[in-house]
């Protein structure tokens, strides 16, 4: 029983927690973050970086984010 | 490398954002201008690798650290030591009237702090933070595993001087033995004050200055001895007096530190460096030597065991631990009075219980 409810946190684990969802923001800007459900990772608009989810952990270490590329040239753009 | 960098390059991007934005979000972001030590974002959004003035630690390399300690707990089960530290912070909790429904557990020895909550403090809600993804793996592991489902527990993979948590959102911050390895540890005392809700704890242990003083000699004189020079083996550690300015820094009100020192016996130096592998607390310097010489290693167990050695022939390591406590103002807290609004002046006073102090 306990492997079998194991499994399907595991499946499940694309949602995002709803406590953790109230309180995230990005590390970098503190603005709040954006659940991408293309990507399955967090997305801080302001500064174009998403954060992946491993296992349906969020992981927001600055290191581990990537810089969305197209998304920071109209942003660039919008603020001119 | 380039990656990083461009990545802390956002943030001024986002200055120059923030400024047409709304006043709302201008406010916080001031606020996290306030955390920098170094004046990093100064200027016109030119931003320097990182907020710290000085990088001594090697932050991806404590990522590993706790990657392999992660593995390593796994096999041993006992760790007084940190369960006795982890032990001593909740049980301040006791002391407190208040509860704290939502708690943020910052690294360090997280599994222990998890397992010995015991229902203090009226958590209802625990976020467990580490840097190091298996650690926070083998957390969640342990917890299905002991099905207790009484605290609502969510994971999050995240760095300590980069907080990704939003303003006055918890009540309660622990770390148990986890800030003593991050650069810019007044950012990051200051980051957990604005996370905290106002009248919200925040609690944290680190390693003091005396810790392993037997390891720091034997290492000295083993390398004096065989290679001529020495290399930095322990990292600089904060003393008591450091811990109150911190505090006071960070804007906390009603600041408390203490001091305890534990003495742990190992069997070997050997074992204590195992130990210390599994603590995840092995050498994490910038500056550190990458080679060890297995001459060196030798002569630091022989000068170790014959220098500090018991009866017993066991031998002892200290670990000093400096308990930090500070509550994020609220109005209910004792403020200090306005300037001129005293009722008794000092010759009074001084005239009362004169001439038992002179000055």
């Amino acid at each position: 029983m306990v492997r079998l409810s194991r499994v399907l946190l595991k499946d499940a684990g694309n949602v995002i927690d709803k406590t953790l969802s109230e309180i995230l923001v990005c590390p970098l800007s503190k603005q709040p973050l954006r659940f991408c459900e293309k990507t399955k990772s967090l997305v801080s608009d302001t500064i174009g970086v998403s954060f992946p989810m491993k296992g349906g952990i969020p992981c927001l270490v600055p290191k581990d984010g990537k810089i969305l590329e197209e998304e920071s040239e109209a942003s660039k753009k919008n603020i001119k | 490398m380039r990656r990083i960098n461009s990545m802390y390059g956002r943030i001024g991007m986002l200055r120059r954002v923030s400024e047409k934005l709304t006043k709302q979000s201008s406010d916080t972001f001031l606020a996290s201008h306030s955390f920098s030590t170094h004046g990093g974002y100064g200027g016109d959004g030119e931003l320097q690798q990182n907020n710290s003035k000085v990088k001594i630690f090697d932050r991806d390399l404590k990522r590993i650290h706790r990657d392999r300690a992660a593995w390593l707990s796994s096999r041993h089960k006992n760790n007084s030591f940190v369960d006795a530290v982890a032990d001593n912070l909740l049980d301040r909790l006791e002391d407190c009237k208040k509860s704290f429904p939502t708690a943020l557990c910052l690294g360090g020895s997280l599994g222990a702090v998890k397992r010995l909550i015991r229902g203090r403090g009226g958590i209802e809600k625990l976020i467990m933070m580490d840097t190091s993804y298996d650690m926070i793996k083998s957390c969640r592991d342990a917890h299905e595993d002991t099905l207790d489902n009484s605290i609502e527990t969510s994971y999050l993979v995240g760095d300590e001087e980069f907080l990704p948590i939003k303003e006055s959102s918890v009540d309660l911050i622990i770390s148990s033995l986890g800030l003593h390895w991050t650069n810019d540890l007044p950012g990051s005392m200051i980051q957990c004050k604005l996370a905290l809700k106002p009248d919200g704890l925040f609690l944290a242990a680190i390693l003091g200055g005396e810790t392993l003083k037997e390891l720091r000699i034997a290492c000295t004189l083993a390398h004096m001895e065989r290679e001529g020079g020495i290399s930095p083996r322990l990292s600089p550690l904060a003393q008591v007096r450091d811990a109150g300015n911190l505090l006071t820094r960070a804007g906390f009100s009603l600041p408390g530190v203490d001091v305890d020192e534990y003495v742990v016996k190992y069997k070997s130096a050997l074992d204590l460096i195992e130990h210390l592998r599994a603590m995840g607390e092995t050498n994490g310097l910038l500056e550190r030597n990458k080679i060890l010489n297995r001459e060196t290693a030798l002569a630091t167990a022989a000068i170790y065991d014959s220098m500090f050695a018991t009866e017993d022939g066991t031998i002892p390591a200290t670990f000093q631990v400096i308990y930090m406590t500070g509550w994020r103002e609220h109005s209910s807290h004792q403020q200090a009075k306005r300037r001129g609004s005293a009722t008794v002046s000092f010759r009074d006073l001084h005239k009362q219980f004169g001439g038992q102090s002179e000055s």
